[in-house]
């Protein structure tokens, strides 16, 4: 039997998660020189089929996206994601290249990937730091495709149970918004509630 | 000036590290994966290496083993988005001279070169 996590779990949760997305938000920063705008995140407990439509409105289309797969002490995976638009700036801003030229397609993937890298690390590893427990991921991982595929590839039965966190943020000044998506599955789930316990 | 390897296997992440380093003057080595890495730091000895963390094949902690075991005068710096402090304490442990997050920030990179090389020197 899983345990759910309690008013006082999500509470602790968003707060830590709010932690991390402040540091991810400052390595953004440091890397565009223009401030980053974050928005409260979001957190519930899902069902795999339900993922989708509570990300739906991230929209039908194909998104630009960095996936991290995380595992130790929890499980699950960590998506940076934005509009294909949203992207081409920020890579066009961070690498000096026009938008829309082939030498801004050529560093894409591998900047964007970076990116990825440096924020979902900061989310995650701020979190692996306040509930002092080790996490080990996988490699950043870059694609552009729907949000559905994006997010609930991978090993997700019907019986696996989702808790789903998400942060949006934007940067004014460069008409760049994306959002910070955190999916931890079962298993992994009662370890988080077990040390958001002991850190509380 | 000094001759620096970088060891990154994210070219965006190398062009940042190289166009700090080349405020000093520093001659810079790069490395895009570990295998790489390790055959410049064997075949042209630099004077400090930094080194990633998170890279495919050989990953940043076996190449810091690797080098502890074949270059221990060598001063690695590791620079790394992952910030877990457990992590900082196994690379303290492996024998890296310093430890930065990513994105690097110009003073503190340049201030710890400059430490590390000093240091070197002694």
């Amino acid at each position: 039997m899983t345990s759910q996590p309690t008013l006082r779990h999500i509470d602790a949760l968003k707060e830590f998660i709010n932690i991390g997305v402040g540091k991810a938000a400052s390595s953004l920063n440091e890397m565009v020189n223009f401030p980053v705008t974050l928005h409260v995140p979001f957190i519930k407990v899902l069902e795999p089929e339900q993922v989708n439509v509570e990300l739906a409105e991230l929209g039908r289309s194909r998104l630009a996206s960095v996936t991290l797969g995380f595992d130790g002490a929890f499980t699950g995976k960590a998506a940076l994601v934005f509009p294909p638009d949203s992207a081409s700036r920020l890579v066009a801003v961070l690498t000096g290249e026009e938008p829309g030229t082939p030498d801004l397609d050529s560093v894409r993937a591998g900047t964007l990937n970076e990116v990825g890298n440096i924020l979902l690390n900061g989310v995650m590893g701020s979190l692996g730091n306040i509930l002092q427990e080790r996490i080990n991921y996988s490699l950043p991982l870059y694609s552009e495709d729907t949000v559905a595929n994006l997010i609930t590839s991978g090993n997700m039965t019907k019986n696996t149970v989702i808790l789903l966190v998400r942060t949006d943020f934007i940067i004014r000044q460069l008409e760049v918004e994306g959002n910070i998506i955190l999916l931890f599955t079962v298993g992994s789930f009662d370890s988080l509630l077990s040390a958001i316990d002991a850190s509380s | 000036m000094a001759s620096i390897l970088v060891i990154d296997d994210s070219a965006y992440a190398r062009s940042k590290v190289r166009d700090f380093l080349k405020l000093d003057g520093h001659a810079v080595l790069e490395a895009g994966d570990g295998a790489r890495g390790l055959k410049v730091a064997r075949d042209s000895p630099p004077d400090c290496i930094i080194l990633d963390l998170i890279m495919p094949e050989i990953d940043g902690f076996k190449i810091l083993s690797a080098l502890h075991e074949s270059a221990p005068k060598i001063p690695v710096i590791i620079v790394t988005a992952d910030i877990q402090d457990s992590v900082r304490r196994q690379c303290i442990g492996l024998g890296a001279a310093a430890f930065i997050h990513k994105p690097p920030k110009e003073a503190e990179l340049r201030e710890t070169v400059q430490t590390v090389l000093g240091a070197r020197k002694q």
